[in-house]
């Protein structure tokens, strides 16, 4: 990757040249919410896996559906959390078609990501943004977006999309960590969560971590597989067809799909139901 | 008979329907496959069945309207198509598609307006692709500084982020004390200002700003930091090392430390030479001809509206509509580059003529420019405004080695009321300028209320006729045609009759003043001639008389290159002898060769039909006309026919022997408007050759002639 040499002024302790996963995300995506370096990334990224875009297509088509569905089943207030930035598509777009009346809460860490979210969503009622690490479940259900957004008496969408691969560590502790979230809804609520596996990759997955580490952003990359991830739902009921690969998650046209077999299950997605 | 376009609000047939569906979910199935598309797959087909359906309107419209295509190219963006190949299988999907479609048939007529379509969805693809880029781009700045300034700026703990967040940004980015001392400078405000970034930390911000600028700024930065204004954002001149100014935008705002104290200044600076500009420079391009540098049609009407409102109501303003004459021959003659170099050369010259004066100088369409002046006590009244715009265009225009001739039409609108629409406005100058066209090269013609609604009572009329024809309110007539020598019915001519509901029967000469108007005249007078022949060819059966049928054609049909090719269809269809057909072209098409009249004239001759020529005069150059060209008869003009006959002038004289003389060129002579006995006995006494009008039998249908069959003069 092409590096910048350091300004003088700049102390050479601190790393500078870095990307943001949320930028890189928004480049596959097609979005111009992206600085060179992110640009940069992403084509690295594609240099590894070609179908990159078609992957993060899939993704995002995926999310449409689960909030649409969640939608079809009465949930009216949704809490995205790891929500980047907001690219074309979002769950208040997508659940503001069905019923405007819709309440969502974006929580991102990226300070570059919120401060967007909340230049984009300022003219937008019934929309909040938190920035919190998620990893800090008090900071951002006691935020008070969230407080003044949701109410936790009537069922929540609560999402992670694409985003747990970037908690390293034991999956029990995650786990645990989503228990945290779960506990406090009420019943109807949904989990929906999508997660990069190595299942079935080869050793494809492995060198998107390593594009990550030579790019010296701080996240690091963990991809788990299908017993690891299961575990996240907790007591929460997997609406059929349970976790698939994010393709195979109730198609409903060409966009939700792609001809190749590996990218349909590239990352693992499912939407469970709190009883 | 070619029938003229289905109207457009009329709704859609549902076959067309289907296949438009089938067009807009094959490329719904590409667009899914590459893009994420924001909507559950029905609702994206039902979108692009939605641009399809706009893309067809705008080719089948007449013109094509290249501008609804622009809108479905942005339409495309909207629904995030923006992939990189999305545009070119779009297109090729498109191109295929459209012409496969029934209501596009046949692909020669249409393959033009498809692709100018389908380029003008490319071209408002494009554009809006760019402008949402450079919206996100300009977001992202945007929230930098957001972040920045929501991180609660503590130069310790945030120190890594912030230079994240400066390192990547294009702007130019400025941390400095609450008295100016530059703290931090990143990589782009060093190339903004041409200094090492390491020598602009220490340094004061004011002190970067031009001189006379930088007391102001302090003021400003004083005020953000009392808590009276939040931000600053203005353009600003900042000095390079060199000592060159340079343009920029600044946004400045007050950073906090952990006790919410003012700590520090960030300010991020945008070149103006790069994003700034380029954005100007899409907006002007939107506003202006690109030829000409000039206001284009839309600028010049936000501008029109403003000058309404913003001149004085005592002079008011005066505004011109103004068409080159020479520019369609400069064109065809000398090429399309030659063409606009006199455009850009006349667009000179009317800004240069009128330097003196409040005015907005605007190029619309084609050769057609438009002049606004707001007027002062010493502005021109329009007709000497008009004077010295004609004399600065007469000096010919030099291109090349060619002298160009500028000379131009002109309509003018003078002290419009102030209420009146822009656009009611630029119909008034356009009616004008019609008007001014209508009398020959050079003219200019004052928009006069009156006028002006009758012009536009003969527009509304013309644009109701395609669908009166449809309807068969436009129907044919017809007028028997005698031997002045013995009264015997010699054939007829056929006639267009609208019966209008309101205004009552239209007769024959409006009739084809409001379709060639309307354009309708080509269809309309090939059902006219079939009409006749079938009528007049079962009449010659009936009556087993070897009847004449004539027919006249306007200026339009006999200038049209295809007449004779059409005439002679019918005629094989109809199975009607083209010896007993007796087409009239019009002098002055003929005297002036409009098009291709003369060598129609010919063409008809060539396949055994008869010619004539109508409206004839006095004219020496008509007379020529029948002597150079193979007409069989000519058809005296209705105001020379009906001149009282006084016995000492010298146009009854003229008349008296003007039969001799045709008879001598070797045509006959058919006088039209007979209302008088004695009208008769003198063209029967000129020996003129047969005649028609009120005398001889009124226009009607065919069952009321018909009716006079009886008649003895039908019988020898």
């Amino acid at each position: 990757m092409a590096r910048t040499p350091a300004p003088d002024w700049v102390p050479p302790s601190i790393d500078m040249t870095v990307p943001s996963v949320a930028r890189i995300y928004d480049c596959l995506l097609g979005g111009s919410h992206n600085f060179a370096v992110d640009r940069e990334t992403a084509a690295s990224l594609e240099r590894f896996e070609p179908h990159a875009r078609a992957a993060a297509r899939l993704q995002r088509a995926f999310m449409g559906r689960v909030v649409r569905y969640q939608v079809s089943q009465g949930v009216r207030q949704f809490l995205d959390i790891g929500s980047g930035i907001p690219t074309v598509g979002n769950v208040h777009e997508i659940a503001h078609q069905v019923d405007p009346s819709c309440r969502v809460v974006y929580v991102d860490f990226d300070p570059v990501a919120v401060a967007h979210s909340e230049l984009m969503l300022r003219n937008t009622p019934g929309t909040g943004v938190v920035q919190a690490d998620l990893r800090d479940p008090d900071a951002v259900l006691g935020s008070t977006a969230v407080r003044r957004l949701l109410d936790f008496s009537q069922p929540v969408g609560l999402l992670f999309m694409l985003v747990l691969h970037w908690i390293p560590g034991e999956t029990r502790a995650l786990a645990d960590l989503l228990g945290h979230y779960r506990d406090p809804l009420a019943p109807g609520s949904h989990l929906a969560l999508s997660h990069i596996t190595r299942d079935g990759q080869e050793g494809r997955v492995d060198g998107v971590a390593d594009v990550m580490r030579e790019s010296r952003s701080a996240d690091r990359f963990t991809a788990r597989g299908y017993d690891e991830i299961i575990t996240l739902f907790g007591e929460f009921e997997l609406v059929e067809p349970g976790l698939v690969g994010c393709a195979r998650w109730r198609p409903d046209g060409p966009g939700a799909v792609t001809e190749i077999p590996s990218i349909n299950e590239y990352g693992y997605g499912g939407l469970a139901r709190k009883p | 008979m070619s029938t003229p376009g289905r109207h457009p609000e009329e709704p859609a047939l549902v076959p067309e329907n289907r296949q438009r569906r089938t067009l807009a979910r094959k490329l719904a199935y590409l667009l899914a496959g590459t893009n994420y598309v924001p909507l559950p797959h029905e609702q994206f087909e039902a979108a692009l069945t939605e641009v399809v359906d706009e893309l067809c309107a705008a080719a089948l419209a007449e013109p094509p309207q290249p501008e609804r295509a622009a809108l479905a190219g942005a339409r495309l963006v909207e629904l995030n198509c923006t992939s990189d190949k999305s545009l070119s299988s779009t297109m090729d999907v498109l191109v295929q598609g459209l012409l496969a479609l029934p209501e596009l048939r046949p692909v020669e007529r249409f393959a033009e307006p498809v692709v100018r379509v389908v380029g003008a969805l490319a071209t408002g693809y494009v554009s809006a692709a760019q402008r949402e880029t450079l919206e996100q781009q300009q977001g992202m700045h945007a929230s930098l500084l957001k972040a920045v300034r929501d991180a609660k700026y503590n130069l310790r703990s945030a120190q890594a982020r912030f230079d994240e967040v400066a390192t990547s940004s294009a702007s130019g980015i400025l941390v400095t004390e609450l008295d100016g001392t530059v703290v931090q400078a990143n990589g782009a405000i060093a190339a903004i200002l041409g200094h090492p970034p390491a020598e602009l930390t220490g340094r004061n911000l004011f002190d970067l700003v031009h001189q006379d600028y930088a007391p102001v700024l302090r003021e400003d930065y004083q005020a953000v930091l009392d808590g009276r204004t939040e931000r600053i954002k203005q353009s600003q001149r900042l000095v390079q090392q060199n000592g060159d100014p340079v343009q920029v935008s600044i946004t400045a705002s007050l950073l906090r430390g952990t006790d919410e104290e003012p700590s520090h200044f960030v300010t991020v600076v945008e070149n103006d030479t790069e994003l700034v500009l380029l954005q100007n420079e899409l907006s002007r391009q939107a506003l202006h001809d690109v030829l000409t540098g000039l206001p284009n049609r839309q600028y010049f009407t936000t501008q029109l509206e403003t000058a309404l409102h913003q001149a004085d109501p005592h002079y008011g303003l005066t505004l011109l509509h103004l068409d080159l004459d020479a520019y369609p021959a400069v064109r065809d003659g000398l090429g399309e580059q030659v063409g606009q170099q006199l455009l850009v050369l006349v667009a000179q010259r009317l800004r240069t003529s009128l330097s003196g004066e409040k005015a907005v100088v605007a190029r619309f369409d084609g050769a057609e420019f438009a002049l606004l002046l707001e007027n002062t006590p010493t502005t021109p009244l329009p007709a000497s405004l008009v004077h010295t715009l004609r004399q600065e265009l007469a000096e010919p225009a030099y291109v090349g080695e060619h002298g160009l001739p500028a000379s131009a039409s002109i309509g003018v609108v003078h002290r419009p009321p102030r209420d009146r629409e822009p656009r009611e406005l630029l119909r008034d100058a356009h009616l004008a300028l019609r008007r001014a066209k209508a009398a020959g090269p050079g003219q200019w013609e004052l928009a006069h209320p009156e006028q002006i609604r009758r012009d536009r009572e003969l527009d509304a009329l013309a644009a109701t006729m395609p669908g009166a024809f449809e309807n068969g309110a436009v129907e044919a007539n017809y007028r028997p045609l005698t031997r002045l020598a013995d009264g015997a019915v010699h054939g007829v001519e056929v006639l267009l009759r609208w019966n209008h509901a309101e205004l009552g029967p239209l007769p024959d000469e409006r009739c084809r003043e409001l379709a060639e108007v309307s354009g309708l005249m080509l269809p309309l007078g090939e059902w006219l001639l079939r009409t006749g022949c079938q009528q007049t060819g079962w009449w010659r059966r009936q009556l087993g008389r070897d009847l004449l049928l004539t027919i006249s054609v306007t200026p339009h049909q006999a200038a049209d290159s295809d007449l004779v090719s059409r005439v002679l269809d019918v005629v094989e269809e109809t199975a009607f002898p083209p010896g007993r057909l007796l087409v009239a072209l019009p002098s002055l098409a003929l005297t002036t060769d409009l098009g291709e009249a003369r060598g129609n004239l010919a063409g008809l001759a060539d396949v055994g039909v008869r010619t004539a020529i109508r409206d004839f005069g006095l004219g020496s150059a008509e007379l020529a006309a029948v002597v150079d060209l193979p007409v069989d008869a000519v058809w005296l003009d209705r105001a020379l026919t009906g001149r009282a006959k006084l016995p000492d002038s010298p146009v009854t004289e003229a008349l008296r022997l003007l039969p001799g003389l045709v008879h001598r060129a070797g045509a006959e002579v058919i006088v039209d408007g007979l209302t008088t006995a004695d009208d008769a006995g003198f063209w029967l006494a000129a020996a003129a050759d047969l005649g028609m009008g009120a005398l001889v039998g009124r226009p009607g249908r065919a069952d009321e002639l018909a009716a006079t069959f009886g008649d003895p003069r039908w019988r020898s």
